[in-house]
């Protein structure tokens, strides 16, 4: 079954994420990323920030919440689902201490070789909705029935 | 003003992914996909093998811009296609990703916008990789 055409447009609600101190650590030492910044307050004072930041694709993880609540809503199950193109559009890191919210939008959905191929838009913003990043993602849900794998 | 010149090559790294990698990104990103961990799911679903997920491989070219530009803050956009799945082998080893970040314009504004080349085996894993940054200060 292809995903409700009217279902384009679609809004979630917003998600909260946290940003701590011992998951960026966490995300940054899995990465193996050495840079003090994430790690340090000294050495990301030294850069100007006010605390540790968080690697550019760390914004992930609050994103991949928006990702959840939209496939929920849709239907869809994790394993039909292949991540096929990725932008992020920043306009600071995420830093330590920052109290997000997450607002996923359906902005588009095709269908090629009876896949579902979905455009979805994730902005993370900060406290007074200050926009932090943007982040773009292409989906490819495949069919439910796959009988050729 | 920066002295960066179209085409030249500013960072050029290789990258091992093993298992134990997949395991810690797995748990420190919240994505259990089992095809990154788990050879008979990989299998079951027609995949060659357990791979690499797409967002690690990401991070690792992010790596390569960050080291180069000193400051994440730095990083103003950053962009990826999934090309080619990252099969990484059950052994000691792992798969080696090479990434290389290239200078595609210098604009007015003090951006340099850098095109990331993400291969295994010489066969890019990652298309239309690329990122607008603030280049460091020399």
């Amino acid at each position: 079954m292809a995903i409700d055409a009217s279902a384009v447009g679609r809004v979630y609600p917003p998600q909260p994420y946290e940003v701590s101190r011992e998951k960026v650590r966490e995300f940054a030492e899995a990465i193996g990323d050495m840079n003090p910044v994430y790690v340090d307050v000294e050495a990301a004072r030294q850069h100007s920030h006010d605390e540790v930041v968080a690697p550019p694709t760390f914004v992930m993880i609050p994103v991949m919440r928006g990702f959840d609540i939209l496939m929920e809503d849709l239907g869809i199950e994790f394993a039909r689902v292949v991540h096929v193109d990725q932008r992020f559009t920043y306009s600071r890191p995420l830093i330590v201490g920052d109290r997000l919210e997450t607002t996923t939008t359906l902005d588009a959905i095709r269908q090629v070789a009876g896949n579902d191929l979905l455009t979805i838009r994730n902005d993370v913003r900060a406290a007074e909705s200050e926009h932090v990043c943007t982040a773009q993602a292409t989906l490819l849900i495949r069919p439910e029935e796959n009988g050729d794998v | 003003m920066s002295d960066l010149a179209v085409g030249q090559v500013v960072a050029d790294q290789e990258y091992l992914i093993t298992r134990e990698n997949l395991v810690r990104y797995a748990g420190a990103s919240g994505d259990f996909n089992p095809i990154h961990w788990n050879d008979r799911v990989a299998k079951s679903v027609g995949l060659p093998g357990v791979l690499a997920h797409g967002m690690l491989t990401m991070a690792l070219a992010g790596r390569l811009l960050t080291d180069w530009v000193g400051d994440p803050a730095a990083v103003v956009e950053y962009s990826v296609r999934f090309s080619r799945p990252v099969v990484v082998p059950d052994d000691d080893h792992g798969v080696a990703v090479h990434v290389a970040a290239t200078v595609t314009d210098v604009r007015p504004d003090g951006l340099v916008a850098v095109e990331l080349a993400v291969k295994v085996d010489e066969q890019k894993v990652l298309t239309q990789a690329r990122a607008l940054a603030r280049p460091p200060q020399r």
